[in-house]
């Protein structure tokens, strides 16, 4: 299938900026995905009370979601099968209900084993220059040729 | 020279940039205008006897140093010119170690330790300070760090006025982009780790960040 | 007084497995709606297969869904009162297709120390291998939980 979107290897050079992506983790968001985890609500993810238990200001977003919207960043990108290695740091716990700004730079480009390999440097920040998550993406770009 | 006193390889465990993407990125920099001259790698908790990256400083024109950030109970100092003697006197991933004996050490074992990000909240010189504790050996702090929130590199900044304290510059970068967005500018040459703990001791550098290093 | 730290070691080089757990078309489409992940391919049968899959092809980080299924021993750290989740590295090899049977096999791969913003912490690493059906290694997942003082 041929899709107009998608990004070659020859199109992409080291310092080019990939995104960004806004994304919002609603209240329901997190319920439904705690929902299909299997983590029994409520939970410090979905509760007050229950975050205040766990010393935290209020219900976070958990790790394997917030990641999940990361890598929304490269896959919407790179296409649905490119993303190859996503390794992330969660730095400061992140909020419901507020935009999440998802931002790549490519650090490194090579060709591998005959694929090609493209590196990225990838953040979740707030608006008001929160670093949530910090971490790196591999991923594998098809040729124009 | 502009020197970055404070990144993260691989080698640490919270850092996701090799030593290659780094020197890579530089050479980003220097097209976008920007001078580098080279880059301290600040281990966590430890010091890489074995790793040399002397070739790969060599391919991309970047001095590489090595050099360690070590967890105390008065926070993460950054240590310059590690030596074996140093590292059989301290044990480097003890984070509940006296950073006032390791400074010390430091000394006795011509090495240099500093306060990296004194002002970071909760764990930074500035609370340890607060609660009374005194440092009669700081003489130098990190006062520009990359990796900081609002409001920690003012408390820094104020932090080195108060005390006198002279201040470099550092990235703290954990990812390849990160690296040098705050810089040391030494008025004199540094080519290996005791130039720089000499450079360090001389006083004559200041803090920078990245855009002040344009030569556009 | 240096920080020993104390915890079963015993646990090194065991493999804990779990699974297999069936990835059906729904569960998909719940996690991406959970995510608002769009693409085709993700959603969309007929275009999953027009690209070249056996079906609609879960987002790669899915499989971390099933990590917490792994009934993990637990490690008897003598240090901390709370947990928190540290980090994540998904390594995918290969897609996991609507359909398929994922087994699950964890390792404890390392323990640490280290100081921050809010204390001493140690970091508890876990290893986790997916495999499909057909003997596939689909994805690697490293999970680091920190303990707080």
């Amino acid at each position: 299938m041929t899709n107009e979107n998608q990004t070659y290897f020859e199109d992409v050079e080291l310092g080019d900026e990939i995104g960004p992506l806004e994304k919002v983790a609603t209240d329901e968001g997190v319920v439904d995905f705690c929902t299909l985890w299997g983590n029994p609500i409520p939970n410090r993810f979905t509760s007050d009370e229950e975050a205040a238990k766990a010393k935290l200001p209020g219900p976070i977003v958990p790790g394997v979601m917030s990641m999940s919207l990361m890598a929304q960043l490269i896959t919407d990108w790179a296409g649905p099968d490119g993303l190859k290695d996503l390794d992330v740091v969660f730095r400061q716990p992140v909020p419901h209900n507020k935009p999440l700004i998802i931002t790549g730079t490519i650090n490194d480009t090579r060709q591998e084993d005959g694929e090609n390999v493209v590196q990225c440097d990838v953040l979740m920040t707030g608006t008001e220059g929160e670093r949530y998550i910090i971490g790196t993406a591999l991923v594998s770009l098809p040729s124009r040729s | 020279m502009y020197f970055d006193l404070h990144c993260h390889s691989v080698s640490s465990d919270d850092s996701r940039a090799t030593v290659e993407q780094y020197l890579k990125w530089i050479q980003v920099l220097r097209k976008r205008g920007y001078t580098v001259d080279g880059i301290v790698l600040t281990e966590h908790r430890k010091f890489d006897f074995d790793k040399d990256y002397s070739q790969l400083a060599d391919d991309y024109g970047v001095i590489v140093l090595k050099g360690s950030e070590l967890d105390t109970r008065f926070g993460h100092f950054l240590v310059y010119n590690v030596t074996q003697g140093l590292a059989n006197d301290i044990d480097f991933a003890d984070v509940r170690m006296d950073a006032r004996e390791l400074m010390k050490a430091a000394q006795h074992h011509g090495a240099l330790a500093i306060p990296a990000h004194p002002g970071r909240f909760g764990i930074g010189l500035v609370e340890f300070m607060d609660k009374g504790e005194t440092f009669e050996d700081v003489k130098i702090v990190e006062r520009l760090n990359g990796g900081g929130r609002p409001g920690e590199n003012e408390r820094a900044d104020e932090l080195c006025d108060s005390m006198g304290y002279l201040g470099t510059g550092a990235s703290d970068a954990h990812l390849a982009s990160h690296v040098c967005t705050c810089m040391t500018n030494f008025g004199m040459d540094i080519c290996n780790e005791e130039d720089l703990v000499a450079a360090l001791l001389s006083g004559e550098f200041s803090p920078v960040r990245l855009e002040e290093t344009s030569i556009t | 007084m240096a920080l020993e730290l104390e915890y079963d070691r015993s646990l090194y080089g065991k493999e804990h497995e779990a699974g297999p757990f069936e990835v059906t078309e729904d569960m998909i489409i719940s996690f991406n709606q959970s995510i608002s992940q769009m693409g085709a391919c993700y959603n969309d049968r007929d275009a999953a297969v027009e690209a070249g899959y056996r079906g609609i092809i879960a987002p790669p980080t899915l499989c971390t869904l099933f990590v917490r299924r792994v009934e993990l021993p637990d490690i008897n750290l003598k240090f901390g009162k709370t947990r928190f989740h540290g980090g994540q590295r998904v390594q995918s090899k290969t897609p996991i297709v609507a359909g398929d049977s994922i087994s699950a096999s964890s390792h404890l791969k390392e323990v640490y120390a280290k100081t921050g913003r809010s204390g001493t912490m140690v970091f508890i690493v876990w290893e986790t291998t997916f495999t499909n059906q057909l003997g596939e290694v689909v994805a690697d997942v490293q999970e680091s939980y920190a303990a707080r003082e």
